[in-house]
């Protein structure tokens, strides 16, 4: 290990930092130092593939405190393809994939940012080029190589497929335009190129750095995908509904609502139903966890949650700044204004049955830890 | 005819780039810019709540989803009415520098340093300095496992900075800068909530008050930047810009002379008076700086991926049919055009503009001030005398936008009042029937966002966006986009490893996301207009 500028007091420390990242006993350092150790022997392989995504996920993940991203680079992971840092370029870029694909089969870790566009051939994306050619202006030029058959050639040997980001996951933003496009989610692709193949989702949009990195550690420290809710998120992010753990909670049960931006008290901090928050409907761990260093989140910045970790999101929590209808608080009598708006569709179905198991005192599936 | 070269993925930009460039005895002799990717963002919106807007847009990019995010906030409170509180202004000014800052450093250190540096140079370090002895044995570990990924394989090239002392400093930095570029991001949070996808600004103002404590939060983060982008980013700009090799890149890389800028950063509560003035330039002619006429934009699609009778339209009635299938096409982008004419934007179009209205006195002297102090007043006249400004200029008048943006910064906080107002009630009261524009500076260059409003609705909206510009393809008349031509004339000595063309790409700070944007008018009934 020393040959490769890491010493084991180095490991301890990464060790602490992942245990706290997971949420792990400090007990366990110790072993979670020999995991990272091992897996570092030979830097575990990423491949990092980009389909129609923004590169906020990218970006939020060099956000990443603890680890320092200059860690992950250097010390943790083998970044052997990521379009957004490597050094390099057009055939050497391919070349790196290729590499990895035959030598690391069965070890690598494909990351995907983006959903996949299927329709016209898989033309709405490509990246790298083709042995074929094609006349172009005079000369014979290389056919773009759509994301499609990049899936279906690093699926099979990937160890597992993380989607990372809402439209990975989930199709998100670009899913709107699936009948033009033929978007689809990572795990749908997956399934159809290799069925049994381990698909790890990690909502939000952008996923928090913590939720990617930790996801990965998770993986190589334990060797399993780590314990999924129905939505194939890791609970271990995702298993704490935010309207729970909100540090406004005690304004909201007081029925102190912010309904003018001006009105500030910096004793008793508003909360943001009545603007549309979403936080009783969404499932992350952004209240303990925070953004940017624990610098601040959403609802600290007197904002409402979007609820941009849940499937249902942009589309199917629209209006954003509209409160939530058909909600029954404890403690609230009278309920928003326009009640009743978004009564028809399953997202509302899956909403009020939510409400209906807390209200009886059950536990939904998938939900609470 | 020369030899044809395909660079597909043009890596450390944001999105799907692709370049391709005819090589005749070893020099660039004509080039294509594509983009690649297509998403369709806007039919999104089409019939939605109008505050949905800026949630939705600033998630275009995830680079840039601040400018995109401030760009849908000015233009609903234009479309509203509002009259933006000062505190409101300030804190969208404090943090869209924020996110200048972000964006530069990790433009120059992550995108484009690795061009310029050798990395492997680290490993015969023999200096003192313990920091980076610490980073030499990283690196020689790296080399001895054979595993020196993400920094190799490389275009190989005889002219990287390869002295094992400067490398190791400029490595070392870049190491810093991934600390710095995330303060940069920790500072608009504080306002904004998070970063990227950020909530604090809404129609009418802004969503977090000043107080004394976020105040010195913002500050203490600005201060240390500000030390930083001093001593170490502005340096490094000039310390590489003196390699001798990288000298003819003070002229190569140009990319026609014509430069647009909206102009940006408010100074006042109507927005008349901008922090960085809006102007065009043509032919390099830096003395003589436009009016810009918003209305001499049009877009040509003739080698663009969607159908001609979507040719020649101001991009507000512009029309977008994807089809994949034409002959001639090359490039998810369209080719926006300002009176016919290629036009750059970004920091270069910003600063030469700012430089113009200093130089002909209509601006006090800033910008000609730090050019005089840093001692680069002989190249900026080599450039005046070539009439080209290439790829070092660039990346220069970037660091020092970032420079003077930051300074500019530590007085709009002294401005700040906390207790009075940050929003415009009138920001929630959605006219029946209303249209907006919003016209701001990103870090990439001008954008534009424009709505329509009918029935208290989304009817249309659509953006303009720096990298459309920039990284366009050919028009009908055949000219090149800015990117296509700043290739022309570069030195390609090895076809294997074309490091000067992705250098000359990389320092226009190409975001592909953002370029690309098309409405599907079959899908979502809307006739005219596009977007995003």
């Amino acid at each position: 290990m020393e040959k490769r500028g890491i010493t084991r007091r180095q490991f301890l420390k990464y060790a602490g930092a992942t245990a706290a990242l997971l949420g792990l006993s400090e007990s366990l350092i110790p072993e979670i130092a020999r995991a990272l150790e091992e897996a570092a022997a030979g830097k575990p392989p990423v491949i990092w593939l980009q389909g129609q995504n923004c590169t906020g996920c990218s970006i939020s993940l060099l956000n990443s405190n603890y680890p320092m991203i200059a860690e992950v680079v250097l010390d943790k992971l083998s970044i052997r393809y990521h379009p957004t840092v490597m050094a390099a370029a057009g055939d050497v870029a391919m070349k790196a994939i290729e590499e990895t694909a035959k030598e690391m089969a069965g070890k690598y870790i494909l990351v995907v940012e983006g959903p996949v566009p299927t329709a016209e051939g898989g033309e709405f994306c490509t990246f790298g080029l083709e042995k074929e050619t094609k006349a172009f202006h005079g000369y014979q030029r290389r056919k773009d190589k759509p994301m499609t058959a990049w899936m279906e050639e690093l699926v099979p040997g990937a160890a597992a497929v993380v989607a990372v980001g809402n439209c990975a996951s989930f199709g998100g933003i670009p899913a709107a335009n699936a009948e033009v496009t033929g978007t689809k989610p990572v795990m749908d692709v997956v399934a159809g190129i290799a069925k049994d193949k381990p698909v790890i989702n990690i909502g939000g949009c952008p996923a928090h750095p913590d939720w990617i990195i930790g996801t990965i550690l998770d993986y190589l420290i334990n060797k399993k995908v780590p314990e999924l809710d129905q939505h194939k998120r890791p609970k271990k992010f995702f298993g704490m509904l935010i309207h729970e753990n909100c540090e406004r909670r005690a304004a909201f049960d007081a029925g102190l609502f912010l309904e003018d931006w001006n009105d500030y008290n910096p004793d008793m901090k508003l909360c943001l139903f009545k603007m549309g928050c979403k936080g009783p409907v969404t499932y992350a761990d952004c209240p303990i966890r925070r953004w940017n260093s624990g610098v601040n989140w959403c609802v600290g910045a007197n904002a409402p949650c979007h609820g941009c970790a849940e499937p249902a999101f942009y589309k199917d929590l629209s209006p954003l700044y509209k409160p939530l209808p058909n909600m029954h608080f404890p403690g609230l009598s009278t309920l928003p204004d326009n009640l009743g708006w978004i009564a028809a569709g399953a997202t509302a179905v899956g909403i009020g049955a939510h409400y209906l198991y807390k209200q009886l005192g059950k536990k939904e599936e998938g939900g609470e830890k | 005819m020369g030899q044809l070269i395909s660079i597909d993925p043009v890596t450390r930009i944001e999105g799907h780039l692709r370049i391709d460039v005819e090589i005749e005895n070893g020099v660039v002799k004509d080039a294509w810019s594509s983009g690649t990717m297509f998403r369709g963002i806007e039919m999104l919106l089409k019939g939605k709540h109008p505050w949905d807007a800026q949630q939705v847009t600033e998630r275009i990019c995830g680079v840039c989803p601040l400018v995109h995010g401030t760009a849908a906030s000015y233009n609903l409170d234009d479309a509203m009415g509002v009259e933006l509180p000062d505190n409101a202004r300030l804190i969208r000014n404090l943090c869209l520098g924020a996110n200048f800052i972000q964006s530069h450093i990790l433009h120059f250190y992550h995108l484009a340093a690795l061009d310029y540096v050798d990395v492997t140079a680290v490993a015969k370090y023999t200096g003192n300095d313990p920091a980076l002895n610490a980073l030499k044995a990283k690196i020689v570990g790296l080399v001895k496992a054979n595993d020196v990924y993400p920094f190799l394989p490389r275009y190989e090239s005889g002219d990287y900075v390869s002295d094992p002392e400067l490398a190791t400093v400029l490595v070392s930095h870049y190491v810093q800068a991934l600390e710095m570029r995330k303060k940069a991001q920790e500072m608009l949070s504080i306002f904004y909530g998070r970063m990227p996808s950020f909530v604090g600004t809404i129609p009418g103002g802004v969503t977090t008050p000043p107080t004394v404590s976020n105040i010195a939060a913002f500050r203490s983060r600005l201060e240390e930047l500000r030390a930083w982008i001093d001593s170490v980013y502005v340096q490094d700009i000039l310390t590489v810009a003196q390699v001798s090799a990288y000298a003819p890149f003070l002229t190569l890389g140009d990319s026609g002379g014509n430069y647009l800028a909206y102009g940006g950063f408010d100074e006042d509560s109507q927005g008349k008076e901008k922090f960085l003035p809006r102007g065009v330039i043509f032919g390099n002619n830096v003395a003589q700086v436009g009016e810009m006429d918003e209305a001499k934009i049009t877009e040509s699609v003739k080698y663009s991926w969607y159908k001609d009778e979507c040719e020649g339209l101001h991009p507000k009635e512009g029309k977008t049919e994807p089809d994949v299938h034409k002959e001639e096409a090359y490039s998810f982008l369209k080719a926006p055009r300002y009176d016919g004419k290629p036009m750059e934007v970004g920091p270069m179009a910003r600063m030469l503009v700012l430089a113009g209205h200093e130089l002909t006195g209509k601006r006090p002297e800033m910008l000609m001030g730090l050019v005089k102090k840093l001692g680069l007043g002989a190249a900026l006249d080599a450039c005046v005398k070539a009439g080209k400004f290439g790829i070092l200029p660039r990346h220069a008048m970037r660091a020092l936008e970032c420079k003077l943006l930051a300074d500019r910064m530590v007085e709009w906080l002294d401005q700040l009042k906390p207790g009075e107002k940050i929003w415009d009630s009138k920001g929630k009261d959605i006219p029946n029937e209303s249209y907006g524009r919003g016209l701001v500076e990103g870090p990439r260059g001008a954008l534009g966002h424009w709505i329509h409003i009918v029935g208290k609705k989304i009817e249309n909206y659509q953006a303009i966006v720096p990298t459309t510009w920039n990284a366009a393809p050919r028009d009908k008349n055949g000219n090149r986009g800015p990117i296509e031509t700043s290739l022309i004339g570069l030195p390609v000595p090895d076809p294997d490893n074309p490091i000067n063309v992705v250098r000359a790409v990389r320092s226009f700070d190409p975001c592909l996301a953002c370029a690309i944007h098309v409405i599907h008018p079959e899908h979502n009934g809307v006739k005219v207009f596009r977007v995003v």
